[in-house]
């Protein structure tokens, strides 16, 4: 049986994600980012459409690669200013009851100890719908932002490691799974004996402390990670349970896919349990001459310099320096998003780029592929790119916004769902159990997670167990 | 000034506030306080009796004083688990159109930028109706839990808040200058980069370099509350906060802070009733005395004193597991956590001695401020002339069991108050800041209002 597909809808709070200039667009509803109505509306649409999460992107830069300034960047919105995506979950768990929330925070950024707790209670509110998407800050203006320096690149993913193992340890080990007892006739809301202390004296972070938070629904939020550089995938085949991919090509996507699976399996994963998610823009009509008409309808107000803005402060490298028209090339060096420069250079030989190429496909969806026609050419474009690629499904992303997802939601699932590759109704349960099944509410035993959980680290004698 | 009385109603996210014991009671859902409807219901009924705000205080420590650990404060559900207010607000905004959002978080513990960005979120998503409680994070298990060695000792928690207050405004009132927002479709312009500057800071306990990474909210900053009432905690509040929650068992210690606050806003510029100043109290109210004083009986069955003391021993940072339940309490006490809740049982009223059994069962239900008992008509004599004897512009109000204590209190006690002239009929428009004080903007004697706007650095 060929597998679902999963889609994800892939958004950042700020005027622009990945199409600059469509907000001028009349049908667009970009600028009301900052209004509460326009989030819980798209997750009432994204619920409409069976889409598994809404994965919310986020940052502290303000990128100021391209001219060497923000200025270029804020003057068209690009991806700044951005909200805080963390704080309105709440709101779009209110409206909904199956839609799951991939939100992106900094294991650089935040401490341990409150961010554990911050998720913990996302994961009550939301009854088991939330999911973190774990990344490692690439920018030089967000670790400023913070006090920081720039950490190099693999060093940062060595720092959330250590981070993962601290959270672990707060999420699987502070609780035992009966120590809240809520007896009212003996007035004990929880077993002391059951609630343990864990210390974390690493490298790069310290704390001491009880979790906060009581065991909810995941305890660990499912984890979202996007890194596709070398030391990304080693990290990713550890720790993440859905892994963002982006690239123009098949080929760009189909070795990272196949050498994250091949890594998680040494690892002691089961390949298949780690589900990909492919970065890609549908634009969908009736037909495929009403599909064309949007495409053409749209490119009316892309931005082509304005995605040469986002994509110099992915790589950290400032293409106003660049002529249009030469091929760009990468020597090995950056800091920043490495896997996003590769995707343009290395990833697949067949392809040399220049940077006018690259402006102009990267000037709706960004990165990823646009599919474009109607629902029969657009499913056929999806799978024919998820056998190529081994990926589990999209993440969506979209030229408008929420007309992009409402398009997708009232053409293309139903052509999906007749072909026996997209969910009918939402599964029962949690965000994992959606995702893994009903048994599979838990982190597996091969994770690292499950190492962190108390019966396998700590001694039931001890009063307040250590984890070191 | 008005005769007007506010309201906030005072929480936190966790089975027990300041009410040890009493979520066993029947009728309280004070378990559910994981669950979003909660907190959903919880906001409705608050705006149909037209509270200013909801109070969330928030800390990341636990009771772990009483005994040298937290199996007390664990057993009792006393403040622990305790969740982060914050996720809660963008639900309560959805539900409501009107009510206010005070959350507690703490200069010791937070990150400048991110707090700034995460306040600013809010106040967007709220259309302006958030506030910031700024705490300093008194306890030592609070401090280990960021990977402190120990809590910072008092009066330096408020110079690092002193310091991360003047990064927040900069972020919040001067990065975007006013004008700086385009949004025009025709020239595809959405913001003026010359109007938007870069905070630079490098201080003893912060630096960064920054734009302010979210546009202009309805308040820029948000609306600022702060309950440090140790001389240094009232000076603090003297200068930044527009709203001050104060606690103390009787008239006499709550209106001598009352004083000092505004006689030091004064000193400073501002006038002594751009703050407002809510005591904290409880109210257990009955159609009849005789049925307020069953349901008061009725609670006090419930009551943890076990839980009072973890709650007590924590805010003062004194074990009082060792001490002699009927002796009185040394006027001379000190130590270094809430140094006012110490003082409030201790040297703040010179006509009264307790001893900490007294403490104990005044503290069981509402915690430090007084226990109000009886009908709307006795509840609302009680308030006015809490107000009148102090000089506080409203109230804090706890509970004992949730939601009754506060649907008794908008059902009886309200109506009783509009009656009297003394609460509003409806909501004044607009955000937060303008329900207090008729502006969005921080008034220009305020601190964070001092130097706006001006070009900072360079761009």
């Amino acid at each position: 049986m060929p597998k679902e597909i999963r889609v994800n809808a892939f958004a950042l709070q700020s005027p622009v994600h990945h199409s600059p200039g469509l907000w001028r667009h009349p049908e667009d509803r970009s600028l009301d980012y900052t209004k509460l109505a326009y989030w819980t509306d798209l997750a009432k649409i994204l619920e409409r459409g069976k889409f598994d999460a809404l994965f919310i992107a986020d940052s502290m830069a303000a990128n100021d690669v391209f001219g060497g300034s923000y200025h270029a960047a804020l003057a068209v919105g690009a991806q700044i200013p951005k909200l805080d995506p963390i704080v309105s979950v709440s709101a779009m768990a209110f409206v909904t009851e199956h839609l799951g929330f991939g939100i992106t925070s900094n294991a650089l950024y935040e401490p341990p100890f409150p961010f554990a707790r911050r998720m913990s209670t996302l994961d009550h509110l939301t009854k088991g719908r939330i999911g973190w998407n774990i990344v490692t800050g690439h920018t030089v203006s967000g670790a400023r932002a913070v006090g920081q320096t720039l950490t190099p690149h693999d060093q940062r993913y060595d720092m959330a490691d250590e981070y993962l193992d601290a959270v672990y340890a707060l999420w699987e080990a502070s609780w035992e799974d009966d120590a809240v007892q809520r007896n009212s006739a003996r007035h004990i809301f929880a077993d002391p004996n059951k609630v343990h202390k864990i210390i974390h004296r690493g490298t790069h972070f310290q704390f001491e402390g009880l979790h906060l938070a009581e065991p909810s629904p995941q305890r660990t939020p499912v984890l979202f990670q996007a890194g596709a550089s070398t030391r990304g995938r080693a990290f990713a085949a550890r720790h993440a349970e859905c892994i963002f991919v982006s690239g123009p090509t098949p080929q760009v996507i189909a070795p990272v896919v196949s050498d994250t699976r091949r890594r998680a399996a040494a690892l002691g994963r089961d390949p298949k349990d780690l589900l990909f998610f492919s970065m890609a823009t549908v634009i969908v009509g009736a037909t495929a001459a009403e599909a064309a008409a949007k495409l053409q309808d749209y490119r009316r107000y892309i931005n082509p310099q304005a995605a040469l803005i986002l994509f110099s402060g992915w790589t950290g490298i400032d293409f106003s320096k660049f002529d249009l028209d030469a091929p760009i090339q990468f020597d090995g060096r950056s800091d920043g998003l490495i896997s996003a420069l590769e995707s343009f250079s290395i990833a697949d030989p067949n392809r040399v780029w220049t940077v006018r190429e690259l402006a102009e496909h990267n000037a709706i969806g960004g990165r990823g592929p646009v599919f474009v026609g109607d629902p029969g050419q657009v499913a056929d474009q999806i799978t024919a790119w998820v056998n190529a690629t081994d990926v589990d499904g999209l993440n969506l992303s979209y030229a408008i916004t929420p007309a992009g997802f409402e398009d997708f939601g009232k053409y293309v699932v139903p052509e999906l769902q007749r072909r026996g590759r997209f969910k009918h109704e939402y599964a029962p349960g949690t965000l994992r159990q959606k995702l893994y099944g009903a048994e599979r509410g838990r982190l597996q035993d091969n994770h690292p997670a499950a190492a962190r959980r108390f019966a396998k680290t700590c001694s039931q004698a001890d009063d307040l167990s250590e984890h070191r | 000034m008005t005769n007007e009385i506010r309201l906030n109603a005072f929480v936190g996210m966790s089975p027990v506030h300041l009410s040890p014991g009493l979520w066993a009671h029947p009728r309280n859902r004070a378990l559910n306080y994981k669950d979003l409807t909660y907190w959903t219901d919880l906001a409705v009924l608050l705006e149909r009796g037209k509270f200013d705000t909801l109070f969330i205080a928030d800390s990341l420590g636990v009771y772990d004083v009483y005994g040298a650990n937290a199996h007390a404060a664990i057993r009792a559900g006393a403040q622990l688990p305790k969740h982060d207010p914050l996720m809660l607000v963008s639900a309560m905004a959805h539900v409501t159109e009107h009510l206010g959002f005070a959350i507690s978080a703490s200069t010791s513990h937070e990150i400048p930028a991110v707090l700034a960005r995460r306040f600013s979120s809010l106040d967007h998503l709220t259309a302006g109706r958030i506030g910031w409680n700024v705490v300093t994070g008194f306890s030592e298990s609070g401090a280990k839990a960021v990977g402190r060695d120990g809590v910072i000792p008092h009066d330096a928690r408020y110079d690092r808040a002193e310091e991360f207050l003047g990064i927040t405004y900069k972020l919040w009132e001067q990065s975007w200058q006013a004008g700086s927002l385009i949004r025009d479709p025709a020239s595809g312009i959405f913001a003026d980069p010359t109007k938007v500057h870069r905070v630079q800071h490098e201080g003893p306990f912060f630096q960064l370099e920054t734009i302010h990474l979210t546009e202009p909210s309805p308040q820029r900053t948000p609306f600022l509350l702060q309950a440090g009432a140790s001389p240094r905690g009232r000076r603090f509040a003297a200068a930044h906060a527009e709203a001050v929650l104060v606690g103390g068992p009787t008239q006499a210690a709550v209106a001598a802070r009352v004083r000092d606050i505004r006689e030091q806003a004064v000193r400073l510029g501002r006038k002594a009733n751009d703050i407002a100043i809510f005591a904290l109290a409880t109210a257990i109210v009955g159609r009849s005395r005789a049925e307020a004083q069953a349901k008061h009986a009725d609670y006090l069955a419930y009551v943890d004193p076990e839980g009072a003391v973890a709650l007590f021993s924590g805010w003062t940072g004194i074990d009082f597991s060792g001490f002699e339940l009927d002796a009185k309490l040394p006027r001379d006490l000190r130590d270094n956590a809430v140094q006012s809740i110490l003082q409030s049982f201790t040297s703040a009223d010179p006509t009264r001695e307790w001893t900490l059994r007294e403490v104990i069962e005044h503290n069981a239900i509402g915690g430090e401020g007084p226990l109000l008992v009886g009908t709307a008509a006795e509840v609302a004599d009680e308030l006015q002339n809490w107000v009148v004897e102090t000089g506080i512009d409203g109230f804090n109000l706890s509970y004992a069991v949730i939601p009754e204590t506060f649907t008794d209190f908008v059902d009886l006690v309200i109506p009783e108050l509009q009656r009297r002239g003394a609460y509003k009929a409806d909501y004044r428009p607009g955000t937060l800041r303008a329900k207090f004080q008729g502006s969005d903007a921080l008034k220009p004697s305020h601190p964070g209002a001092a130097t706006r706007p001006v070009a900072l650095t360079r761009h």
